[in-house]
């Protein structure tokens, strides 16, 4: 295309350092805002009180901060557990149903005890929690390894197998929780029962351990993928299956082990929001709505590029975004779901933006001799 | 046990014509895995737009323009920019399922319109997917423009040598395949179902694309599937009116997706592709650059 005496040209990006493609994730971030302004705009509200507004419950505010740290944990176990298998080139959208399993896991451990439904029980918290929180590990990682098993040894597709195993979950949760099912809780407003006082999680500052597990996982799983030989086998693998098999990589283990690993974090999720989070402490009725937000997670490790240290800051960032827009949609009485469309809003410029992480523009001024002749290439 | 039927076939239906939409699109290359997303704008806008204007017409033309819109969005990001299909699918549904969201709640609720009159007591929709299969299978294995979406879904390098516009075919089959699953959307929303809350599809989308592999690329298969599946949602919906007391209704719920893992299993399996062989669209999937 020429403009003036500039010819601009789409070239393809022959590398991509780190700072380039964060500054393209920022603005692909910036944008999604700027467009997302709109929604207020037809609700007749001012973009710029909204998103003072947003900004200032989440970030600012003595009750709105501790709301997004804990759902910053969630969205980065969530974003993790999205970044393993999409590393080895697979996508695993069933964090919703990994971490459902993970949180009837968790509250399993309370009914194989005998202590559910008890407000207090006897047990050490020192041997219960610990078994909660590797109960809630291990259902995750459950889900995740039938995804993982079943596109290792027969190849298929772990997208549709994620999805319908999401649906399958969440129609499982009812089960045990509604009508009458094992964790039903005896008050019968279709939510499972309490946990036990004494085993409410340790939290400093409204915030519980999870944080150091979160943030530790996202840590050691960058080491993993930059340092370790199964990082490397991992990556080699995402970047061509086949030529990663000849090298002697395993068609069948890693899909297999990063869906593990995977499920296993979102596993954690479910054991955080629904046992250790201040003020829930069992399974909510409305648990669909919290784990139909862990597709942020895609989000999350898209903009992140697969990178676990880079989805700290903006799954923070994120978790922030959509406690804001939870706020400000009760505070200036716009309808339910802000926080949804600001999800939809932000994927679909992400979707676009993922174009510039390949190409880039150039621009080259044109000669005169090249005017003359008038042919171009 | 009468109703049973008639509503398995309702539902059929709306399987019939998304999944119809996904595999005219495939046929021609491109893979759409946000059909869920497609459906839920085609059922939302279509609904919000009966609801306002109280006429049916409108609304089912809504829900195909904006089907036949995120079509066309979804061409530009693989077609034009030659982006990965499954990131721009993704995108498709998390979009569709967040905005249908946020636009919905407010008209939470009943439709309230008068329902649409059914035909020998079936929904006239279901007439309209029979049509919809048969005209679909003539196109694509009857005529030249069948022959040219075929080709481009093989072998697009080789289409492009011989004549064939590929970029004009497959945004051609991607925003038809948009405009039907808007349809199915707003069959859903304002016949088969006529009420909206929260994320009310569950999963219809994501059957309708496992369908599409299950079919071969067949459309005829795929009306076979269509309404497996159909008659198995709608015993998942109401069990009690086939099988009363047996298994709890959260449990019958997982049946449609547990079977669609297990059909999934099956078609792995050595004996099934040695049988039926592979007649899935060489290039499915793989952005097409033209060289030059």
């Amino acid at each position: 295309m020429r403009v003036g005496s500039y010819e601009f040209k789409l070239a393809k990006r022959e590398s991509l350092t780190g700072w380039r493609a964060a500054s393209i994730s920022i603005l692909a971030i910036f944008v999604a805002l700027i467009l997302f302004s709109f929604i207020f705009i037809f609700a007749g509200i001012n973009p710029l009180t909204a998103y003072s507004e947003i900004f200032d419950y989440a970030f600012r505010n003595q009750f709105g901060l501790p709301l997004t740290l804990n759902r910053f944990i969630f969205l980065l176990l969530c974003t993790c557990a999205f970044i393993v298998p999409y590393r080895a080139g697979l996508w695993n959208i069933g964090m919703t149903g990994q971490f459902y399993v993970g949180s009837l896991a968790a509250y399993g451990v309370l009914f194989v005890f005998g202590i559910g439904g008890a407000s207090e029980t006897n047990y050490s918290a020192w041997l219960l929690l610990p078994l909660m929180l590797i109960a809630a590990a291990l259902g995750g990682a459950f889900l995740g390894s039938i995804a993982g098993f079943l596109k290792g040894r027969f190849n298929i597709n772990e997208i549709v197998v994620t999805m319908m195993l999401n649906f399958i979950t969440f129609w499982l949760v009812s089960f045990f929780i509604k009508e009458g099912g094992l964790f039903m809780n005896p008050g019968g407003r279709g939510e499972s029962f309490e946990l036990p006082n004494s085993l409410r999680a340790p939290v400093f500052m409204d915030v519980p351990f999870t944080i150091i597990i979160a943030i530790g996982a996202a840590v050691l799983l960058y080491y993993m993928f930059a340092r370790t030989k199964f990082g490397y086998q991992i990556r080699a693998f995402g970047k061509n299956p086949d030529a990663a098999s000849y090298a002697g990589i395993s068609k069948f283990k890693i899909p297999f082990l990063v869906f593990v690993i995977g499920g296993a974090l979102a596993g954690i999720a479910g054991y955080h929001y629904f046992a250790a989070v201040p003020g829930v402490y069992k399974i909510a009725r409305n648990y669909g709505t919290f784990g139909d937000l862990a597709f942020y997670g895609i989000i999350c490790g898209l903009i992140s590029q697969g990178n676990p240290l880079a989805a700290i800051p903006i799954a923070f960032l994120f978790g922030g975004l959509s406690i804001g827009g939870r706020n400000v949609q009760g505070k200036l009485g716009m309808s339910f779901g802000v926080d949804f469309a600001l999800l939809g809003v932000l994927m679909i410029t992400l979707v676009a933006f993922q174009f510039f992480y390949r190409y880039k523009i150039v621009w080259t001024k044109v000669t005169k001799e090249s005017l003359d002749v008038g042919i171009s290439n | 046990m009468w109703e049973f039927l008639i509503r398995s076939l309702d539902a059929s239906t709306i399987f019939t014509i998304a999944a119809l939409g996904e595999l005219i699109g495939q046929r021609s290359g491109i893979l759409n895995v946000g059909i869920e997303g497609v459906m839920l704008f085609g059922a939302t806008l279509g609904f919000i737009t009966a609801q306002t204007t109280g006429s049916y017409l409108l609304g089912f033309l809504v829900g195909i323009a904006i089907g036949g819109f995120l079509g066309l969005l979804h061409g530009f990001f693989s077609i034009t920019l030659g982006g990965d299909q499954v990131v721009s699918g993704m995108g498709i549904w998390i979009l569709g399922f967040g905005l249908t969201t946020y636009i919905g709640s407010a008209y939470t609720g009943l439709l309230g319109l008068e329902r649409i009159p059914s035909v020998l007591g079936l929904s006239p929709f279901f007439f309209v997917g029979i049509a919809l299969v048969v005209i679909t299978w003539f196109v694509l294995s009857k005529t030249s423009l069948g022959l040219r979406i075929r080709s481009v879904g093989e072998n697009p390098a080789v289409a492009e040598v011989s004549g064939i516009n590929v970029t004009r075919t497959r945004y051609l089959c991607v925003v038809v395949g948009g405009m039907l699953m808007g349809f199915a959307g707003a069959i859903y929303s304002l016949d088969y179902n006529p009420v909206w809350s929260y994320n009310f599809l569950m999963g219809w989308g994501f059957i309708a694309l496992a369908l599409v592999f299950f079919s071969m690329w067949n459309p005829f298969i795929l009306l076979g599937g269509s309404l497996l599946f159909g008659t198995l949602w709608q015993l998942s919906f109401n069990p009690e009116m086939v099988l009363p007391g047996v298994l709890s209704r959260y449990i019958w719920r997982t049946v449609p997706f547990v079977i669609t893992v297990g059909v999934l299993l099956l078609m792995a399996t050595k004996w099934f592709r040695t049988r039926w062989g592979a007649a899935k669209p060489e290039a499915l999937g793989q952005p097409y650059v033209k060289e030059g």
